[in-house]
């Protein structure tokens, strides 16, 4: 019985990844589609492999954090973690799916971890932990990352396009300048891919963990192989006709500007990684964005979208939470 | 496309494209109008109003294109430029096409008969006026090359070297237009409907040159007021 709920999880676990590979790493790589460096098949192939490298070789840390860096899962009944990490899952799962259906721009991070937050609050009510026993410090810090990185992401978009700008643009011919960072930006377009699973693969695959019962540092290397497979297949099978749909509509992020978005947002995500935190990678990237419209190198940045973002923070967490905690409720009553 | 979250939205709309494009219209415009002086002179009516057909027609164009960037420029926008600043510019830009329109009306009201002395004179305006508005479509060719290099000083300076040269074009229009003036009240009064008309239609051909130029003034105050 106990196993069919691991099973359950991890299957649910590879939708999650294989989501995040369709729209999230997706969107990512679109930048160096949009500007006309890299061919589809070539995005595919390096998004694929450095995706699943990122996931395998530095995706534990966040995986930890989420596994069980919010809920203290060592003090609750392993099979009860197994129905809230399988709760968890596939709230955030659903309501990805809801908010992909509709344009929303939530993040996946914000998903799980408003699920694991559910799991957790779902237990307290149950009286398996106190409700201090929840690492709100750690809760905390998540939340300041999520509001951080996206201006970290500005600030220093912002600043490389500014020495961009000044160092290169302003004394030579503009085509022949784009034309080198056609090939710097094959080299951020790997950086992003890389940082990219480093993150995000937790989200698919921290519930995972936590189901297995791995609650000590150790993270099986299989669970991460699992999420950074199940992300590759989702860019292969629908991740280019969103690169594709993307790319078209960014053609304005020329290599300058797509090299110091890819640059800032990658560096701030795998800074992120480094330090365990999940942070929104999309997010990141469109503060990035807005700091090379900011450093004066675009045409026009729609600033709206950040009271969008915000919009979907204040509307991911609770709903996210709100469905953890009656698919567990339920769950613990019927099963 | 279903099933998809992308971060397009942060890309907003850019009006450059549009008022480049708004820029060549008025371009046209110009052209078709000394082509439908030369109708006028010859007396062909059919292709007087043709022409004035075809003048309607880009004005109106023109105008959905106005209508186009004022009804995307948001607040919410970040350009390189002010949006103020480029509203103004586009107003301006606009007008360009509207005087055009005017005289393409005017031309086509009924046939003017005046002497030669004062058809020369307007052949001599014409030209100019052809040349001060391919000068200032110069300038604003000068867009797209303004954002790739992110508004570089050595670009900015490039482009605003039409201006004085608009400015200078749009001096010697006046000036033939003047003699133009004094032809036209000096000459017998027979026809007085007619040199009232033609009088009105030097006014307006002056409003295109003066039209051109200040908008390379607003074109200008734009990219200095970053």
């Amino acid at each position: 019985m106990f196993l069919i709920f691991v099973i359950f999880t991890i299957a649910v676990g590879l939708y999650m990844a294989w989501n995040i590979g369709a729209n999230d790493a997706a969107n990512s790589m679109a930048t160096s589609y949009g500007s006309g460096v890299l061919t589809l098949k070539q995005i595919i192939v390096i998004a694929s492999i450095l995706e699943f490298v990122g996931a395998v070789l530095y995706g534990k840390k966040v995986t930890h954090t989420i596994a069980k860096g919010i809920v203290p899962i060592e003090s609750i009944d392993p099979h009860l973690v197994a129905l809230g990490a399988l709760s968890a899952i596939l709230s955030a799962s659903l309501w990805i799916t809801v908010s992909t259906y509709y344009h929303l721009p939530v993040s996946t991070t914000h998903s799980v971890v408003g699920a694991m937050v559910g799991f957790g609050l779902a237990a307290v009510s149950q009286n398996y932990i106190e409700i201090t026993d929840i690492n709100w410090g750690i809760l905390y810090r998540i939340v300041l990352s999520w509001i951080l990185s996206p201006i970290v992401g500005a600030m220093v978009a912002f600043l490389i396009f500014t020495i961009i700008r000044l160092s290169l643009l302003v004394r030579f011919d503009v085509s022949s300048v784009e034309h080198v960072f056609k090939y710097l930006q094959i080299l951020t377009a790997c950086y992003m891919a890389f940082s990219h699973g480093s993150n995000d693969v937790a989200n698919a695959t921290g519930p995972m963990a936590a189901s297995l019962g791995y609650i000590g540092a150790e993270t099986p290397i299989w669970v991460l192989v699992i999420g950074g497979l199940g992300i590759s297949v989702g860019i292969a099978t629908w991740g280019y006709k969103v690169i594709e749909m993307v790319g078209k509509r960014i053609t304005e992020l020329t290599p300058t500007r797509g090299f110091s978005a890819e640059f800032a947002t990658a560096s701030t995500v795998l800074f992120a990684s480094s330090i365990g935190m999940p942070i929104s990678t999309t997010h990141t990237l469109v503060g990035s964005v807005l700091g090379v419209g900011f450093a004066g190198g675009l045409a026009s940045v729609d600033l709206s979208v950040v009271k969008r973002i915000l919009a979907s923070w204040f509307l991911t967490v609770p709903v996210a939470a709100g469905l953890s905690i009656v698919l567990y409720t339920l769950m613990v009553v019927f099963v | 496309m279903k099933f998809v979250r992308s971060v397009t939205d942060v890309f907003g709309y850019s009006p450059f494209e549009d008022l480049h494009r708004h820029a060549e219209l008025c371009g046209k415009a110009v052209e078709k109008l000394i082509e439908q002086f030369q109708a006028s002179i010859n007396n062909e009516i059919e292709k007087i109003k043709e022409l004035e057909r075809e003048i309607d027609s880009m004005e109106y164009q023109a105008d959905i294109i106005k209508h186009e960037i004022r009804g995307h420029v948001t607040k919410s926008l970040l350009m390189p430029v002010d949006r103020h600043d480029l509203l103004h510019f586009l107003k301006m830009q606009d007008s360009i096409i509207d005087h055009c329109e005017h005289v393409a009306h005017m031309l086509a009201y009924r046939q003017i008969k005046v002497d030669h002395e004062i058809w020369n004179l307007i052949n001599e305006l014409l030209p100019k006026i052809q040349k001060t508005v391919n000068e200032y479509e110069k300038l604003v060719d000068h867009i797209k090359r303004l954002i790739a290099s992110s508004f570089s000083k050595k670009e900015i300076m490039e482009s605003l070297e039409h201006v004085p040269v608009v400015e200078e074009l749009e001096h010697q229009c006046d000036k033939v237009q003047i003699k133009i003036h004094r032809e036209i009240f000096n000459s017998d009064p027979k026809n007085a409907l007619e040199l009232l008309l033609l009088n009105e239609i030097v006014v307006k051909l002056g409003e295109i040159a003066n039209s051109t130029a200040r908008a390379a003034d607003a074109f200008r105050s734009m990219i200095l007021g970053r």
